[in-house]
């Protein structure tokens, strides 16, 4: 049974899988936070799709995936922003359309070529099984997302908050809007390997909702949200040993426990404080 | 950290909308520190443009803001410009402290990583305790009342040491304590030779604490001392019929001047004219030398 247990261990490219997993989740959970609280969701969920095409073509041709999933990323962007200049279309619709649109040419080009690209692998992830250039792909990409953010956060804190104050105090805040957009592109790129495209939204918005119902300083909501994007990828990808592989599906459900944990026991933020409050007929410490 | 006298100007600055029409058209005014001057003028007046025009935040088609004889982009590199949002502009659900707000005013000067020096803790705790908010470092700032709201983002002004202060309809949602603590404050900064430009629908208070007034139809329509500028004529010609006019006679006002008044208002605090010029309606009791005393002062 211990032994059992014990198994993942043993194999180097498990346990090697298993750490990538946790980085992966550790940026994803970083970047959750302003994923969250700028109202990126479908933001995020749009460039996740839209990055598929891009990562089929590059295996198609033998390129690095990254490369092919910037490009589309940029592509996706880009009409993004062309159709809302140039319609009266509204953005949510712009952002269903433009990456669907991407996705749908995603598959086209896979089912095209199926001895190329593993569908499967990029709708639900397989970081257990990918080869070892794609591990050092998703590796530096987690590793370089989660450098920018440790050393930018609070400049990227301030152009979420407050652009005009970013823009007052000389700060270059159109360019660090960009420098958001641009990780979360990469995050989503590197987050496909572990868990899939359906599942990447996931990564990038539970951990950050989750952190937000636990505390109202920002710091600390970074904190929170890494080691829980961390943590549950980790366990996820030890746990998805012994489930045949569902890597995605084991880390989300993870990370949904943690967020009934937090929407409902949260010490503030929760549904039960929230009642208690009711009952205590309390009144928000206002005071002139 | 009275320094030489700071100087703000406007200089035929036209903007224009991405549809071509413009915003604000050949506006001009000079303004120098120490003064607290009032941006007069209807919503969709181009209040606001102008407000973006001297932040950097719109390029105009013509024209150009110099603050001390040098590019607003220059300026703010210096972070000499800071600016006061409306209450509306905030998301006050974001998960940061009064703290952590007034620290926001001292990025421009720190370092790559933005860690605060022992300075930057020394003035973001001068700066709030000079609005009495010290006590509420740690709040989340949605749990703070319309008063202490405005306060916190006053502090952070301060804190920046900004020497051009924009401040954007800084007395809507305050109780009168706090919009009395505000005006006394921005006195205090206007006798350190601050420029304080001040955009408000609040009429009546504009005569009791601005020295001088900016009046704005899509242009500058006048600039200059609140005595001469903030008469009865040219806030008509501002606002055309979006003033009320109230006439009252004899009768009504008896208590007051022993003859007749008129009142202008644009929105809750109504701007009185009677006897002596302007005067506070609501609020003259015990202080009827007010205006007379704030004369002097400037």
């Amino acid at each position: 049974m211990i032994a059992d247990l014990l198994t993942p261990f043993h194999y180097d490219y498990l346990l090697k899988a298993i750490w990538v997993s946790a980085l992966v989740g550790g940026a994803c959970g970083f970047l959750s936070a302003f994923v969250t609280l700028k109202g990126w969701s479908l933001m995020g969920d749009a460039l996740s799709h839209a990055v598929v095409p891009g990562v089929a073509v590059s295996y198609i041709l033998g390129l690095p995936f990254v490369l092919g999933a910037f490009v589309a990323a940029l592509l996706a962007s880009g009409a993004m922003v062309l159709v809302r200049a140039r319609s009266r279309i509204r953005e949510d619709a712009t952002i269903g359309i433009v990456f669907t649109s991407f996705f749908a040419l995603g598959l086209v080009l896979i089912s095209r070529f199926p001895s190329k690209v593993d569908l499967k692998m990029i709708l639900f992830g397989n970081i257990l099984g990918i080869s070892g250039s794609d591990v050092i792909q998703v590796a530096a990409i987690s590793a370089l997302t989660l450098l920018v953010l440790g050393l930018k956060w609070r400049d990227l804190m301030l152009v979420s908050f407050d652009p005009a104050q970013a823009r007052t105090l000389g700060l270059p805040a159109a360019w660090l809007q960009w420098l958001l957009l641009a990780l979360l592109s990469a995050t989503a790129v590197a987050a496909l390997q572990a868990v899939g495209a359906c599942l990447v939204v996931a990564m990038l918005v539970t951990p950050g909702a989750t952190a937000y119902l636990l505390t109202d300083r920002f710091g600390r909501l970074i904190w929170l949200s890494t080691a829980m994007g961390a943590f549950t990828s980790w366990l996820g990808a030890y746990l998805s040993y012994h489930f045949n592989g569902a890597t995605g599906g084991c880390i989300v459900v993870l990370q949904t426990l943690l967020f009934l944990v937090a929407f409902t026991f949260a010490p503030k933020h929760g549904w039960l404080a929230a009642r208690r409050r009711v009952k205590q007929d309390w009144t928000p410490p206002l005071d002139t | 950290m009275t320094e030489a006298p700071f100087d703000l100007a406007v200089e035929g600055v036209s903007v224009a909308y991405a549809n071509g029409h413009l915003a604000l058209r050949d506006a001009s005014f000079h303004l120098s520190g120490g003064t607290i001057c009032a941006l007069v003028g209807v919503n969709g007046s181009g209040k606001s443009t102008l407000f973006k025009s001297i932040m950097g935040f719109v390029k105009p088609v013509s024209g150009h803001v110099t603050i001390n004889g040098a590019a607003v982009k220059v300026a703010l590199k210096r972070n000499v410009v800071a600016y006061v949002p409306q209450a509306e502009e905030v998301d006050w659900d974001f998960p940061v402290s009064v703290a952590d707000v007034a620290m926001m005013g001292r990025y421009g000067r720190m370092n790559f990583l933005r860690i605060p020096s022992a300075t930057d803790k020394t003035k973001v705790e001068e700066a709030l305790r000079r609005v009495s908010m010290w006590d509420f470092r740690d709040r989340q700032i949605g749990e703070l009342s319309g008063g202490q709201k405005k306060r916190v983002f006053l502090a952070r002004a301060l804190a920046q040491e900004g020497r051009v202060i924009l401040l954007d309809e800084p007395f809507t949602g305050v109780d009168v304590k706090t919009e009395q603590a505000i005006i006394d404050l921005l006195r205090e900064l206007r006798a350190e030779g601050c420029i304080i430009l001040v955009s408000t629908h609040n009429l009546g208070s504009v005569p009791e604490f601005c020295d001088q007034v900016v009046l704005i139809n899509r242009t500058v329509l006048g600039y200059g001392p609140t005595s001469e500028v903030f008469t009865e004529d040219n806030l008509s010609k501002a606002f055309g019929g979006a003033l009320r006019h109230f006439h009252f006679e004899h009768s009504t006002v008896q208590d007051h001047d022993g003859r007749a008044i008129r009142v202008l208002t644009d929105d809750e605090r109504p701007l009185v004219f009677g006897k002596d010029g302007h005067l506070e309606y609501k609020d003259r009791e015990g202080r009827e030398d007010i205006l007379r005393q704030r004369e002097e002062e400037t």
